[in-house]
């Protein structure tokens, strides 16, 4: 606990900001950033983003609630982010506690902090922030006089073994329960009820999961018995969704840093989610259904954002962009407007079967990078397992275009480790590499460059695979090693990920609260930013399991029963555990599940169970 | 086609002296943009808008007279591209003056050399007046000062006492002021904190070199034995 006031902390940080890396991730005061008055402001709301600034800021949704938040006069909202490892010294040192960028008041002032959980390895670096707070870690330890700690996002669909240490959850899109939340908290200020009365209000809200009001049984043999609710909280819990995206709150004022971050571009939300159906992906579940926003919309935004960020570049995002049904028209529409000001679009995420290339040469007309592919696996076989609509044939003709409209750099993306994978899967990998790079050689394109990069398979919770184990290290490592041995060649590179922190992501992704015990001593530990590979302590992670009896195999490498009770049972992102069961038995049948987009409902039970459609503008 | 280039004059302080000196130009440019203001841009696969700064200023640095060029594909007074470009810039940034410029002026990169620094810093154990000018007075009197400077490639020992052209100091309160005039060139130049950190070594001087300020006064033409500001570029030559 500290006193310190916020101009105090101010005024300490000054003496060492010159002495830190990159001191412009901690001004607070960016472009468009918004300072309200702290004192004539009801609702005090800290986002907070558990990795570094530059990572943080390149996130669409931390934005997002940003603004929704400030657009509330009722509330204000500040950022905060995992200060880097030479800041956190110096804060240490000092004895400064973790504070918002806006304002400089510590996190303990706050009524609220607001973790958004994008991927499983930044766990520990929520416990870090909190402890940085000096705000205690698990709930029971907290009281009145404490912020409430909640957090959303992707991982919030299994957020289990963080159970004991977050108030609440909230599951699926925040644009219209947010401000639901922040009615309660004014309420909860001006007239303050006890702890359980105020999360049971909590509770009614669509997609809030308090933890504390379920209770899980174990069987002897370490798989859960059953899920017990308090008869006061729903028995499940279904995600928010957001119906008519076109006409959803979407800020286009967004915080423009001072300092490059990885996405340093405007962001325009096209749509959300995505219906194609590929088994392993998690976000093609849980953001379902696809919802698109109009093109009068999206040119709106767009002539908003140019003018108000002054940035030169737009991204159209979306889990597939070249799904949006009027990706055409508002590319032209853009690019007719801004040309004259440099102003150029980039599109993340392309399929190589909606892939065009006078579009991607359109979009590319002022920037000329590298063309990303993602096949994902080697074989046509392999690719129907996973539901991966591409072809050969699609890959070759995409990379053919890419070579004659100029390109000479091509990266593919695939996964190892895949469901029902052999070594004919692996060979393929190499083989479609080398396809490429020959094809380009042949068009006479000099200095051809074809990146490999493969990740290992995760399973995950809410797809069809989540009843699948991961491959074993040892394994994986020896098929990295394999492709590292055959893709030699000097017109091929070939990327991988360490396999221990794949494996810690699989532990994580299928894992129980019976986890949060070691999360908290491998925090203690040491363990922070697991994501960046010179901060990973795996020997640590191990030790913390051993310590409390855990056998992280169990989580990451057991296959489960259809009728196995999984910690996320009762969490629903709207598409039927019947509807997943049923895709991973047509995977192992090598049967394709076609598109709902332009082809027959597939059954997964979103509409039909939640009274919602998509919603196509073209 | 280059219709305008202005080159302006601009202060670089408080929370603004933390942005470094390649995003300053991100900076500018979408400043720029957002003031509706067209830029020239370079040709090429990657065009970067036409915008020149004088010297880097470390990261933590005050500027107080800093210069940026800009060239432009549209006519405008120079008044409204101040105006609308001012309202546009971080706070922190503020634009002094402008004038344009004809297309065949040299770079600013090309003809500012020399520079002055006010650095503050504050004394570990009290340091008179007197002790005070006796250190600078017999630091500017040595031929050759040795200063090591660590750097990625391991530590280089150099002489800095070429770089330094004028360095005054005098007592203010529990502060030590600076003023510091440097020579900046092709080869490079000294570091301000490494002139007060070497002073303080060679003379015995108890300052803490954990809190100082620096101030870049000014950047300057230094052309035949004259200072000039970049603003009078017809006075030292094409």
């Amino acid at each position: 606990m500290s006193d310190i006031t916020a101009a105090e902390i101010h005024k300490q940080v000054e003496r060492f900001l010159s002495k830190v890396q990159k001191p412009s991730r901690y001004l607070g005061s960016e472009w468009n950033s918004v300072h309200k008055d702290w004192e004539k402001i009801a609702v005090h709301m800290a986002f907070a983003f558990p990795d570094v600034y530059e990572v943080g800021m390149s996130h669409l949704g931390t934005r997002i609630l940003y603004a929704l938040v400030n657009s509330n006069e009722n509330a204000l909202c500040e950022r905060v982010f995992a200060p880097w490892v030479d800041m956190e010294e110096k804060m240490r040192e000092k004895k400064i506690p973790l504070y918002a960028l806006e304002s400089y008041h510590p996190l303990q002032e706050f009524d609220i902090i607001g973790f958004t959980l994008q991927y499983e390895m930044s766990f520990s670096n929520i416990l870090n922030m909190l402890d940085l707070a000096g705000i205690p870690l698990r709930a029971k330890d907290r009281g009145p006089e404490h912020p409430w700690i909640i957090a959303g996002g992707p991982c919030a669909f299994n957020p289990e073994p963080l159970a004991p240490f977050i108030d609440f959850f909230m599951l699926g899109d925040g644009e219209e329960t947010l401000p639901e939340l922040l009615q309660l908290l004014e309420e909860q200020k001006k007239n303050p009820v006890p702890r359980e009365e105020f999360l049971l209000k909590v509770t009614k809200i669509q997609g809030a999961y308090v933890s504390e009001f379920y209770e899980v049984q174990y069987k002897a043999d370490g798989r859960i018995e059953k899920l017990v609710a308090d008869p006061r909280a729903p028995k499940v819990i279904e995600k928010a969704i957001v119906q008519n995206l076109d006409q959803a709150f979407f800020p286009t004022n967004p915080i423009v840093p001072y300092m490059e971050i990885v996405h340093d571009r405007m962001m325009l939300e096209v749509m959300r989610g995505c219906s194609r159906g590929c088994r392993f992906c998690q976000a093609g579940i849980i953001y379902r259904p696809v919802r698109e926003r109009s093109p009068e919309t999206l040119q709106r935004q767009t002539d908003e954002l140019v003018k108000m960020t002054g940035y030169e570049e737009i991204a159209l995002t979306s889990l597939s962009t070249g799904d949006y049904s009027c990706v055409q028209s508002l590319i032209h529409g853009i690019l007719e407007k801004y040309s004259g000001e440099k102003v150029s679009v980039s599109l993340p995420s392309l399929r190589l079967d909606s892939f065009d290339v006078g579009l991607a040469q359109e979009v590319q007309t002022v920037r000329k990078s590298g063309l990303t592919f993602a096949p994902e696996a080697g074989t046509q076989r392999l690719r129907d397992v996973i539901n991966k609509g591409v072809t050969e044939e699609n890959l070759m003709q995409a990379a053919e275009s890419a070579f004659k409209a100029g390109w000479s750099r091509i990266k593919l993306y695939f996964m190892i480790g895949l469901p029902t994978e052999t070594q004919e899967d692996i060979d393929g990998i190499a083989f479609l590499a080398k396809k490429v790079a020959a094809l380009g050689t042949k068009l006479g394109r000099r200095n051809v460059t074809v990146t490999v990069s493969t990740s290992s398979f995760v399973p995950k919770s809410h797809t069809p695979f989540q009843w699948e184990p991961q491959e074993g290290m040892a394994s994986l490592e020896q098929k990295q090693r394999y492709l590292r041995e055959k893709l030699r060649d000097r017109r091929i590179k070939y990327n991988y990920h360490d396999v221990d922190t794949s494996y810690l992501e699989a532990v994580f992704a299928k894992g129980d609260r019976r986890l949060a015990d070691a999360l908290e001593w491998a925090f203690k530990n040491g363990c922070k930013f697991d994501g960046w590979a010179e901060h990973f302590k795996y020997d640590t992670w191990i030790e913390s399991f051993k310590v409390f009896g855990l056998d992280p195999h169990f989580y990451a490498n057991r296959v489960t029963d259809y009728d196995d009770v999984l910690p996320w049972d009762h969490l629903e992102s709207g598409v039927t555990k019947r509807f997943l069961a049923e895709e991973h038995r047509r995977a192992l049948q090598e049967a394709r599940t076609m598109d709902c987009r332009n082809a027959d409902c597939t059954g997964c039970g979103i509409c039909p169970g939640r009274g919602v459609q998509i919603d196509l503008k073209g | 086609m280059s219709a305008l280039r202005v080159r302006i004059a601009f202060n670089k302080v408080e929370e603004a002296k933390y942005i470094a000196h390649l995003d300053l130009a991100r900076v500018f440019e979408r400043s720029m943009r957002r003031a509706g203001i067209r830029m020239a841009y370079s040709e090429g696969f990657n065009p970067h808008p036409k915008i020149s700064f004088g010297s880097a200023l470390a990261v933590g640095v005050e500027g107080e007279r800093e210069y940026v060029d800009i060239e432009l594909v549209q006519e405008l007074e120079l008044k409204e591209i101040l105006g609308r470009l001012q309202e546009q810039l971080p706070s922190g940034i503020r634009l002094l003056e402008g004038r344009v410029i004809d297309s065949g002026t040299k770079a600013l990169m090309a003809v500012l050399n020399a520079a002055s620094y006010r650095i503050t810093v504050a004394m570990g154990l009290p340091v008179s007046e007197e002790k005070l000018q006796e250190g600078i007075a017999a630091w500017l009197d040595r031929k050759e000062i040795q200063y090591m400077r660590y750097s990625k490639k391991g530590r280089v020992e150099k002489d800095i006492r070429p770089w330094v052209k004028q360095l005054k100091g005098q007592v203010e309160g529990d502060e030590a002021v600076f003023e510091l005039e440097v020579e900046m060139g092709s080869q490079g130049s000294v570091r301000p904190e490494e002139v007060i950190a070497s002073l303080c070594d060679l003379e015995k001087l108890p300052l803490d070199m954990d809190i100082l300020r620096i101030k870049r006064t000014g950047i300057y033409v230094s052309y035949e034995g004259q200072k000039f500001s970049p603003m009078e570029h017809e006075a030292f030559g094409k």
